[in-house]
């Protein structure tokens, strides 16, 4: 298990992380999510070592983290960097020696994960990393990542910049690493993402946890009743009158309305019926983007 | 794998092989030799010993041109005489080249052109010798006689000061050895400094730092980069002792030997200075194009030291010579100048090797705090004084 306990970070007079703490279990991935500025790649830089934190600690397994324990972890920073001229299977191989391989494992190691990534064709690992297309460079970041196989899973915003084919392949991969045990942790913007992926959240805003926990359990989670109204031909104003009925989300053809108080779901599917014609209604659990925005708003 | 040691090697094997690898390295490597074996083959050329090939015509030319072969001997020239029956033949000869002067019945120096000053103040003297020896036989001398009054024992010379021997071809030797290690400590610094950009400008360096500590990354590369150095130095060395040894036009002043293991030890100090420092100024700036000024103190000092160095081939036994070879930013090239020429004492060899030593040895921990602060700052260009300060607030893993 992976542990970060009340890590706190300012640069200069600008707070990054004020006291967050969550976990990953073996077997888990947590999505890390947070609008920009929200602490989450200084949360991983942290992990990783290459920052210090002011206040707090990371542990794993039960023990503080050392150099060697973070030799067995697999990081995708922000910043993606590789040597630009050097040869992908060479480069690979030189990562997985500084995270401890032996230089025939090394290099046996970066042909297995080259070759999962469909980058196996001799001319492909025997070219420099600056010739390859943008999406073939990311799979080596992907793969400089994976190579000397991580205990331990890290990627901040693994997915940008990814087209669709690209975000099957990572999901994929990451799904096959969390089922082999691997803690995954990732931060993305991209939410669907992270709700269809992982079964646990962090949120962050200014450098606090503001909401955490199993993705199915935070969309359940208070007593927010939410409704979905679509219709043929979306009338004006037709829920105006409903007390205790509020729109979240106007939609093209309808709207999700949230009930309070005493509002009743057959109250609302009454006044639609009566004011068009309805297509769709069904009583809806919060999105992970509504309960972003609001985690972010509050 | 146990970790520190091992992660060193990697990265020192790295540095060396990609850098080995690469196309300039095979161009620099050429270029320098080429500059090298130009340089001794032209010394070659140069110093060949002069030669004169005298034309001899008519009765009186022969004693004459036997005693110029004497005299040319005596001052380091040599003659060679061709006799001919006829002036015309002679004279022929000296129209296409092929004799320097011709002396006709041993009265007239007769030359193409203008008098090639040396030659013919070397058949002068002949003739005049030639004259003396003719009339002494006619005063009816006895030959120990005659040879005791033309060759009167010479006046001993006695210098206040020991010469130094051999000292045009030790001076060569310094300044070949000034002028490589002076390329190589450039050259190699401005690779370790442009090695530590290429990392940062590519973002690859939050990748590694994620996998080792800043400093196993530095000393991994001064040392990769430092042993390539090293190896081309001594290749490029080895290559220009043997075309100065082959082209036959260059002898090596005793304890060459010498000289050459003190160039390639101070490469390995000067390079243990520079190299931390060319670091430091990489780990400033965020791009290649901005290296050049954050470089700038860096190459003056040591072109400043370079043209020292070069003033104490004239003087080696200067002040501002000695002082140069005992302080370590001039002590590699300075050093190895005043040894070639026999002009520094043990305890000054000594004292600049300690000097330098203990000053790289202050140097390296401070550059490694500097680096390791400002390595991973994205952006604009980080000051001297900012590292500084987060190096100082510990909080900048090392």
């Amino acid at each position: 298990m992976l542990e970060l306990i009340n890590l706190s970070r300012s640069f200069g007079d600008v707070v990054a992380l004020d006291g967050v703490s969550f976990s990953v279990r073996e077997g888990q991935m947590l999505g890390f999510v947070g609008p920009n500025g929200a602490g989450k790649t200084t949360a991983m830089r942290i992990v990783l070592g290459v920052l210090a934190p002011d206040v707090g600690e990371v542990r794993w397994r039960g023990e503080p983290v050392d150099a060697a324990a973070r030799r067995r972890f697999g990081y995708m920073p922000e910043e993606r960097g590789l040597y630009p001229k050097m040869r992908v299977l060479d480069q690979l191989q030189y990562l997985a020696r500084l995270r401890g391989m032996d230089g025939a494992e090394a290099r046996s190691s970066a042909v297995r994960v080259l070759d999962a990534l469909g980058l196996s064709e001799p001319e492909r690992m025997s070219s420099r990393v600056e010739s390859l297309s943008l999406g073939n460079q990311q799979r080596v970041q992907l793969a400089a990542a994976l190579v000397h196989r991580p205990e331990l899973l890290v990627l901040d915003e693994p997915f940008s910049g990814l087209d669709p084919v690209g975000v099957d392949l990572l999901s994929g991969v990451l799904r096959e690493q969390v089922a082999a045990g691997v803690p995954v942790v990732f931060s993305s913007h991209q939410l669907e993402l992270v709700e269809r992926l992982c079964d646990s959240v962090v949120m962050v805003s200014h450098g606090r946890v503001v909401a955490a926990g199993r993705v199915q359990e935070l969309r359940g989670s208070g007593n927010r009743r939410l409704v979905r109204v679509e219709f043929r031909a979306q009338p004006p104003d037709w829920s105006a009158g409903l007390s205790g009925v509020e729109v979240v989300e106007r939609l093209p053809t309808g709207a999700v309305l949230e009930l309070r108080d005493g509002a009743l779901e057959r109250d609302v599917l009454d006044a639609a019926r009566a004011a068009g014609d309805v297509t769709f209604f069904s009583v809806v659990r919060p999105s992970l983007s509504q309960l972003f925005r609001e985690a972010v708003a509050g | 794998m146990s970790g520190r040691l091992d992660a060193l090697r990697v990265v020192a094997r790295r540095e060396f092989v990609e850098r080995a690898r690469d196309r300039s390295f095979a161009i620099s490597t050429g270029v320098t030799l080429l500059i090298l074996v130009g340089f001794i083959l032209a010394n070659a050329f140069f110093n060949r010993g002069t030669h004169y090939d005298v034309g001899i015509v008519g009765p009186g030319s022969a004693a004459v041109g036997a005693a110029a072969v004497d005299v040319g001997r005596a001052q380091g020239a040599g003659v060679t005489l061709h006799a001919y029956a006829r002036s015309g033949g002679a004279q022929a000869a000296l129209g296409r080249g092929d004799l320097d002067a011709v002396v006709e019945g041993g009265a007239t120096i007769l030359v193409k052109s203008s008098p090639p000053t040396d030659l013919v103040n070397i058949l002068q003297s002949a003739s005049a010798q030639a004259r003396v020896r003719a009339a002494v036989g006619r005063l009816g001398l006895s030959p120990a006689e005659a040879a005791r009054v033309l060759e009167p024992r010479p006046l001993p010379v006695r210098s206040l000061q020991p010469p130094r021997p051999h000292r045009q071809s030790s001076v060569t030797v310094a300044f070949v050895g000034v002028l490589l290690l002076y390329g190589q400590l450039f050259g190699y610094g401005v690779a370790v400094a442009s090695g530590v950009v290429e990392e940062k400008s590519s973002r690859v360096i939050e990748l590694l730092l994620s996998a080792i500590r800043p400093r196993q990354l530095l000393t991994g590369k001064i040392l990769g980069i430092g042993a390539l150095g090293f190896l081309q130095l001594l290749g490029v060395g080895i290559v220009g002792i043997v075309t100065a040894k082959l082209s036959g036009g260059f002898t090596f002043p005793p304890g060459s030997a010498g000289i050459v293991v003190t160039v390639l030890a101070f490469f390995v100090l000067g390079f243990a200075f520079y190299s931390s420092l060319f670091a430091v100024a990489g780990s400033m700036v965020p791009r290649q194009e901005e290296l050049q000024n954050s470089m700038t103190p860096l190459s003056l000092v040591i072109v400043i030291s370079f043209f020292v160095s070069i003033a104490a081939l004239n003087n080696p036994d200067s002040t501002s010579a000695v002082i140069a070879s005992l302080l370590p930013p001039s002590a590699p090239l300075a050093m190895p100048i005043r040894v070639a020429q026999g002009a520094a004492p043990v305890w000054q060899i000594v004292a600049s090797v300690l000097i330098s030593i203990a000053t790289t040895a202050a140097l390296v921990p401070v550059a490694g705090r500097l680096y390791s602060a400002a390595i991973l700052r994205t952006g604009g260009r980080v000051r001297i004084r900012e590292a500084w300060r987060a190096a100082s607030a510990e909080r900048v893993p090392r």
